[in-house]
């Protein structure tokens, strides 16, 4: 199916539009890029390198463990290992990931020509990057974190934990939450300024609520987490005693922090998975997905209960039972909409006609395993469960279902459904199925004999066990399954290499799909759009009104886009668009050198570089001249 | 209709009303976990049993059933949201159709908050104050 939605390239208005927007390409323009395609796509490539590591310390942790009494890695290189791996795969792999597909897809999805700060989003990426760097470098040089993901005190405090590696965690985990949380302002900004006329919020694509959800839950979340890290930062190094309970300090305070951060993060890096899912299947089952409503329902309520549930991970804490039992109940009735969202997709597959593509079946995989990751998740809000089996492999068993099931799954389907939008080239069919059933074959073999190790009593974050116990089989067969899966995220990579260096050029919707990305071209142009859309229903593409306005409406002339209302989408006007700039890789440049200064102990440099970043922001925040049409604060055809 | 002028019926159910519709019962399961959970665990913490004067599962109950007073009149307000808005679904008015989606989205989500401020709250029932 080809639709006309494009005005003819040749009229001139497009042609000074091409103009507009052009980038020569240059290094000069690769570092002062603020395209959102451009910078969605960095943030994808480099989340997913970050994945490639973590997955190395995976595979090492897991052929450790092969067998009893393996001597492969020592204990204190295991304790790196996993803890490397767990906060990498959370921290560096899944959230930026996913900022990286609404980076590119948001502004797409709503018909806008950008984000709507590309500075910031730009700034963004460099934070990001070069926080990730410190962190894994830190990991060769033999100084990553290792007192576990969540970085209990007081282990993590001092005297247990002398050296570097707990600084890195503190000082990186900060410097990453500088990145996260303006990619999550960007993208709630975006969606509620800069939608195209005419799409009220009940014609808002579920990708993009997702996106916002999740984005507001890292605006509330993040801001514990912070505060846990820098005041661990300030305990190790400067010997204050927020941590310590025989100096008046609380230890059970790291725990309560980090979970009121950590469970919502949970859903942080599940949601924009389940928006991805709501995407895919419309075009797979040629229709739209069952529901709405209640969908959009489901992601609020979500977004706002994930808040209420962090005790959960302190059941085995002691607190008394009445206060778990608030956390109980909102911990088993949250399922309600997540189930909402299962049959909801379940009713699209069943009234649609299928066709089993390559990102359909990620997509049915991700169901099975999403399930049964949320059914021993229930499992744990039972208090007395929880006891039971806290901290042994059914815990890990648990979290990879719901992490990996719900989120990587999700992520593949949704690098094969937009691989042609990203790249402008198709996908090798066959290949792509294999790939299927080897991360699908694998991920079950490594994963489900842990539930199985766990109850029969094997901790987690052991470096090795002695034999006897029962364990050895499940062990054994977890690592085989986890090298199946090795290989079929390495057919994965190479489908995608593959399609770009050779793959057939891809039509602007492959898919026949119903949001507005599939309107422009593969890839789009540096403007999105040169007709902004005007949008008449929630399937802008399947909908013959808006597909006509696409097609006859005006070209919107310059390096503008156009401003709508927040609720209902009405158009308030256009306002200029920033330049490139090389300010945002400057600005983060110097923030890594506050890192560093820290971290080495080296205040004369943090405070150097501090006084850098200042004039830095001071010079990207100096008004430049424009009319208030430029600066789009004059409104058209309305008094002011 | 042109697009931008604001509807009547759109503007009567568009107000301060229609966002406690929606977030009525979100916010008061936020002040009932505050309120219960805090009062409880910070108590106990300290070794009290009573809060000026008040014992400590009475303030726990008052967090449990006043919240849930809200949370239902969030449900009765999204209820007659949604009566008057969802005749005008079919039509292509923005404005009505986003009116209609936060009100069926209240009914929904009010429902949720108020049975997870009567499951917790139902604990009152079984445990005493601090009990471990
Ligand atoms: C690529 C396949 C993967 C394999 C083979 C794998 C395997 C493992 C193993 C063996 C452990 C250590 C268990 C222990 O010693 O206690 C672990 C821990 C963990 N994994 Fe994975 N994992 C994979 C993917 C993921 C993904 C995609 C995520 C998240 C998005 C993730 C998150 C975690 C976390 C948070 C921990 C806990 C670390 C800690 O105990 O501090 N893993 N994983
Ligand atoms: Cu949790």
């Amino acid at each position: 199916m080809t639709v006309q939605t494009e005005p003819d390239q040749r009229r001139p208005e497009v042609a000074e539009l091409e103009h507009a927007w052009h980038e020569r390409p240059s290094l000069r323009t690769w570092l002062s890029t603020v395209d959102h395609k451009r910078i969605g796509r960095r943030y994808m490539v480099t989340a997913g390198v970050f994945f490639a590591i973590a997955g190395v310390d995976a595979i090492i942790m897991r052929t450790q463990l092969s067998r009893p009494n393996n001597g492969l890695v020592t204990p204190e290189e295991f304790n790196q290992l996993f803890t490397m791996h767990g906060t990498a795969m959370i921290f560096l792999f899944a959230t930026p990931m996913f900022f990286g597909f609404g980076n590119f897809l948001v502004p797409l999805m709503v018909g806008a020509r950008d984000m709507a700060f590309p500075r910031l989003n730009a700034f963004g990426y460099w934070v990001f990057l070069g926080a990730g760097s410190v962190m894994f470098i830190s990991q060769f040089a033999g100084a990553a974190p290792d007192g576990g993901w969540f970085a209990y005190v007081p282990l993590t405090d001092r005297p247990y934990s002398p050296g570097r590696n707990l600084d890195v965690y503190a000082l990186g985990l900060l410097f990453l939450g500088v990145s996260t949380t303006i990619g999550a302002i960007n993208f709630i900004v975006t969606a509620l300024k800069m939608r195209a006329p005419g799409m009220s919020l009940n014609r808002v694509p579920l990708f993009v609520w997702a996106m916002v959800g999740t984005s507001f839950m890292v605006v509330f979340a993040l801001p514990a987490l912070n505060l846990a890290n820098a005041m661990l930062f300030l305990d190790r190094r400067f010997g204050t005693h927020f941590f310590d309970p025989t100096h008046g300090g609380n230890s059970l305070l790291w725990q309560h922090l980090f979970w009121v951060f950590g469970h919502p993060d949970v859903y942080i890096i599940v949601m924009p998975a389940l928006g991805i899912v709501s995407s895919v299947l419309p075009g797979f089952c040629r229709r739209g997905v069952a529901a709405y409503p209640l969908m959009v329902l489901a992601l609020v309520t979500i977004a706002i209960i994930s808040f209420g549930v962090w005790v959960h991970h302190m059941f085995a804490t002691g607190l008394p039972f009445l206060s778990y039992s608030f956390f109980s109940a909102a911990s088993t009735l949250i399922t309600i909409p997540s189930g909402i969202q299962i049959f909801a997709w379940l009713a699209t597959m069943l009234r649609g006609r299928i066709i089993a593509g390559v990102p359909f079946l990620f997509a049915v995989g991700f169901i099975v395993n999403f399930v049964l990751g949320g059914f021993t998740g229930v499992m744990f809000a039972m208090t007395v469960f929880d006891q039971q089996v806290t901290d042994s492999y059914f815990v890990v068993a648990h979290f990879h279902y719901v992490l990996f099931g719900g989120a990587v799954f999700p992520l593949l389907a949704g690098v094969y459904y937009w691989l042609p939008k990203f790249t402008g080239r198709m996908f090798h069919n066959g290949l792509g199925k294999w790939a299927f059933w080897l991360v699908f074959i694998g991920f079950n073999t490594t994963f489900f004999p842990m539930h199985v190790s766990g109850l029969l009593g094997m901790p987690r974050r052991v470096y090795t066990y002695p034999t006897g116990l029962g364990w050895d089989p499940w062990n054994l067969l977890a690592t085989i399954g986890a090298y199946v899966l090795a290989l079929g995220l390495i057919l994965v990579a190479t489908g995608v290499v593959q399609a770009i260096r050779r793959g057939p050029a891809a039509p602007d919707d492959p898919w026949g799909a119903d949001t507005l990305e599939w309107a422009t071209s593969s890839p789009p142009r540096p403007y999105n759009f040169a007709v902004i859309p005007q949008v008449h229903s929630l399937h802008p593409v399947w909908d013959e009104r808006s597909r006509e306005a696409m097609a006859t409406g005006d070209v919107l002339a310059g390096h503008r886009a156009v401003l709508t209302s927040e609720l209902d989408g009405d158009r308030e006007g256009p306002v200029e668009m920033p330049e490139s700039s090389l300010l945002p890789f400057a600005a983060a440049l110097g923030l890594l050198f506050v890192v560093l200064g820290l971290l080495w102990g080296q205040y004369w440099l943090a405070v150097l570089a501090a006084f850098a970043v200042f004039i830095t922001l001071a010079r990207w925040l100096w008004p430049p001249h424009r009319t208030p049409e430029e600066a789009g604060v004059a409104r058209e055809g309305r008094a002011p | 209709m042109d697009p931008t002028e604001t509807s009547p019926r759109a503007r009567r159910v568009g107000g301060g009303l229609l966002w406690f519709a929606a977030l009525g019962g979100a916010l008061s399961w936020t002040v009932h976990l505050f309120v219960a959970w805090a009062t409880d665990e910070l108590a106990c913490a300290s070794g009290h049993t009573t809060l000026a004067g008040f014992p400590v599962k009475g303030v726990v109950t008052i967090g449990v059933v006043l919240p849930a007073l809200v949370a239902a009149a969030a449900l009765a307000t999204a209820w007659l949201a949604w009566r008057r808005t969802s005749a005008a679904a079919g039509e292509d008015d923005p404005r009505m159709g986003r009116a209609a989606l936060l009100a069926v989205v209240g009914l929904a989500a009010n429902t949720l908050f108020l049975a997870i401020i009567i499951a917790g709250g139902v604990s009152l029932l079984v445990f005493s104050a601090c009990q471990r």
